[in-house]
């Protein structure tokens, strides 16, 4: 086929951006860290978070997963944020890799959806190659794989990949540091704690679906109430051995009036004796 | 004796150069405020034409929009270098799409390549704020909306660059509709008639005109139809 | 890392603090008592520097107990978490208390009442609050549970959800905690954990 000799095109931009969304290396692996354009500085790292500080990327999140009786509960908020401003009440956070695969997005907004869309590619690539479907272990290690590849670049991303394969079900944490660990029970984001606090008190193995997904839900819904960062809906997914659903969209705001209608009886609500 | 020659300064050949002033940075805010609004078979798309830096007005014309094809069209605002390199990429990306497709580029498609274009330079980003915006495949009005690196998302109306923290209140406040991600799905694009969305533009510039410095001069709209795209101007104060 | 946390029950306050005593990274000892009383139905929970910690109490405790001889009456808990937000401010532009802490109390008439105050002197009247890495934890689990007609075996069950939780998540836990409450009969030691 013919190709028009252009500078700008075939200038060393554009190759490696052709390299990195897999039109010319249709490999398996992660695109090679030498494909991104760097700054000529000496000192990456400080010119990363100078760099921040200007284009400043979308953060904020809360988000969990766990596995109980009946398959893998995700859970997730869609709120981001630029520092103080809110940029979308309306972000996706869970990523569709592929029927039976589900990643969350916390941390850097366009880190993560680069690299699971990323992965998704690298995951259907394998089903060709391969002519069955990847695990939830070898899909987690794919994109672990990826993020130790650019350590100490400056990613952010802090994900669970759950899925079900013939394994049963399958939850695994990756962050941009390269750590992956399997688990039955993971919150990720500046929720994450507040998360925690709900999700660990109310969680037992033998919870029925119904019960499961309500705490999915219960736990985002505490961390939006606290963590100024987390907001928006909240979406749950459910993971069986037919692939994922989502089950639960859910706006924020109705929650609070759904769990507390009566306002006396909140928490938070104490009588102040100090205004007199 | 002989006197000294004086040496000649060395000239590092590009891209070695390495050595810099500390305080020194590639990146400059020259402002700017850019508006889309999605409706049921039209886009506007709206952008301040002032450029600065600092406290001073550079130019009082400068289009921030780039027409790729007569159903898209892409924003930018944020640094006016950036912006540039970026609009000429995605204008030769879009010249040798047409000429391996024999069509040109579809708007979702010129999405996902400006979300990847921006995130190629994920390690020396883009200093630009973008909305890619016009027609998706059904005739739709569409907007996505950009951070700086690339993470991307459609939504029905949207604005970025210095003003965008008084004017996508007053969107919300007029067509906030419910969030995509509720089950079960509802109406999530709510939709003017035409005439009004351009008012509620107008409008929205007016406003942000009085009170962002960046954010002034000219208005250039753009209305987006299937009959393709017409133009429509409003002047703002000059001070 | 200090933890310290509160409920206001139905007719009682409940606290709970860690009972760490810690200088740099060495743990000095493993029984202090940071829920120290100021009268017989007022205690403080407090957090922060341990010189601080321990100059700052005594000397508000002292202060409340001098104007009880003068005046022969108790201050109210919230004439105590007034005065001790006062004191907290003036210092704050000289040289400030690193402090963090809890009131806890029971009035003959008004009842219970929990306050939660910071270094920065901010006071507010709460009906669960905590101090520390561990309150993350805690308060969005207390959010939940929380009822207004707590009893005091509920709220006990809360403080050791709230511990169990702290120990599980909590990278720098400390390993005991003591547990007071306050009620209409005064304070109580109810539990160590």
């Amino acid at each position: 086929m013919m190709r028009i000799s252009c500078p700008l095109i075939d200038g060393p931009a554009t190759s490696a951006a052709q390299d990195a969304c897999g039109l010319r290396e249709l490999g398996v692996g992660g695109a090679p860290v030498d494909s991104f354009p760097l700054p000529a500085v000496q000192d990456i790292d400080s010119f990363e978070r100078e760099v921040v500080e200007y284009v400043k990327p979308n953060h904020g999140t809360t988000t969990l997963g766990f596995i109980f009786q009946g398959g893998v509960i995700i859970a997730v908020d869609s709120r981001a944020s630029q520092g103080s401003y809110i940029s979308s009440q309306t972000v996706k956070k869970v990523i569709e890799i592929n029927p039976y695969l589900l990643g969350t997005m916390a941390g850097g907004a366009a880190d993560c959806q680069f690299w699971e869309r990323n992965l998704g590619r690298q995951c259907r690539l394998y089903e060709l190659a391969n002519g069955k479907r990847i695990t939830v272990r070898g899909a987690s290690k794919l994109l672990a794989n990826t993020m130790f590849s650019y350590r100490g670049m400056g990613l952010s991303m802090g994900t669970m990949v759950a899925g079900w394969d013939e394994a049963g079900p399958g939850l695994y944490y990756v962050d941009s540091d390269g750590q992956r660990t399997k688990g039955k029970l993971f919150s990720v984001g500046s929720g994450s704690l507040y998360a925690y606090g709900v999700l660990d008190e109310g969680y037992r193995w033998d919870l029925s679906v119904e019960e499961a997904v309500e705490l999915g839900l219960r736990s985002i819904y505490h961390a939006t109430f606290r963590d100024a960062a987390s907001g928006g809906t909240v979406s749950v997914y459910h993971v069986t051995q037919e692939g994922w659903t989502k089950v639960r969209g859910e706006d924020v705001g109705e929650l609070h009036f759904r769990f507390y209608p009566d306002p006396a009886k909140h928490p938070c609500n104490s009588v102040d004796p100090l205004a007199v | 004796m002989a006197t000294a020659l004086p040496v000649r300064a060395q000239v590092p050949a590009a891209g070695q150069a390495t050595k810099q002033h500390a305080s020194w940075s590639p990146y400059d805010d020259n402002g700017g405020t850019v508006v889309a609004v999605a409706g049921d078979d039209y886009c506007i798309v709206a952008a301040s034409t002032r450029m600065s830096t600092g406290y001073s007005i550079l130019t009082r014309n400068k289009s921030k929009i780039l027409r790729l094809n007569p159903k898209c069209v892409v924003a930018s605002a944020g640094m006016q270098a950036d912006m540039e390199t970026l609009h000429k990429m995605l204008h030769s990306r879009h010249v040798t799409y047409q000429f391996n497709h024999r069509r040109p580029m579809s708007c979702p498609a010129t999405a996902q390549l400006l979300s990847n274009t921006l995130y190629y330079k994920r390690f020396f980003p883009y200093y630009t704020f973008n909305l890619c915006a016009g027609l998706d495949d059904e005739g739709r009005g569409a907007v996505y909306t950009y951070d700086a690196i690339g993470s991307y998302e459609r939504v029905g109306y949207g604005c970025q660059g210095s003003g965008k923290e008084l004017i996508q209140p007053v969107l919300d406040n007029q067509l906030k509709a419910a969030s995509p991600l509720v089950l079960p799905q509802q109406q999530w694009l709510s939709s003017l008639p035409l005439e009004q969305a351009v008012d509620l533009v107008k409008g929205a510039f007016v406003s942000a005109g009085e009170r962002d410095i960046y954010t002034g001069d000219d208005v250039e709209i753009l209305i987006i139809t299937k009959d393709g795209i017409r133009t429509d101007s409003l002047q703002l104060k000059r001070d | 890392m200090d933890f310290l946390c509160g409920i206001r029950g139905r007719d009682f306050v409940m606290v709970c603090s860690d009972t760490s005593a810690v200088q740099s990274i060495v743990t000095m000892k493993q029984d202090e008592d940071k829920l120290v009383p100021v009268d017989s139905h007022r205690l403080f929970a407090i957090s922060g520097e341990a010189g601080d910690r321990v100059n700052f109490s005594e000397y508000i405790i002292a202060n409340v107990r001098l104007y009880a001889l003068r005046n022969g009456s108790q201050l109210s808990t919230k004439a105590v978490a007034n005065f001790t937000r006062s004191e907290l401010a003036t210092a704050l532009r000289k040289s400030p208390y690193q402090t963090n802490l809890l009131m806890a109390g029971y009035d003959e008439g008004s009842g219970p009442a929990l306050y939660w105050c910071d270094y920065l002197a901010t006071l507010h009247h709460m009906n669960i609050c905590g101090t520390g890495y561990g309150s993350y934890f805690v308060l969005s689990m207390w959010d939940k549970l929380w009822h207004p007609d707590l009893s005091q075996d509920e709220a006990l069950e809360l403080m050791r959800k709230a511990v169990a939780e702290v120990r599980a998540r909590l990278v720098v836990a400390p390993p005991k905690y003591l547990v007071k409450v306050v009620d209409k009969d005064g304070i109580r030691t109810v539990a160590e954990l």
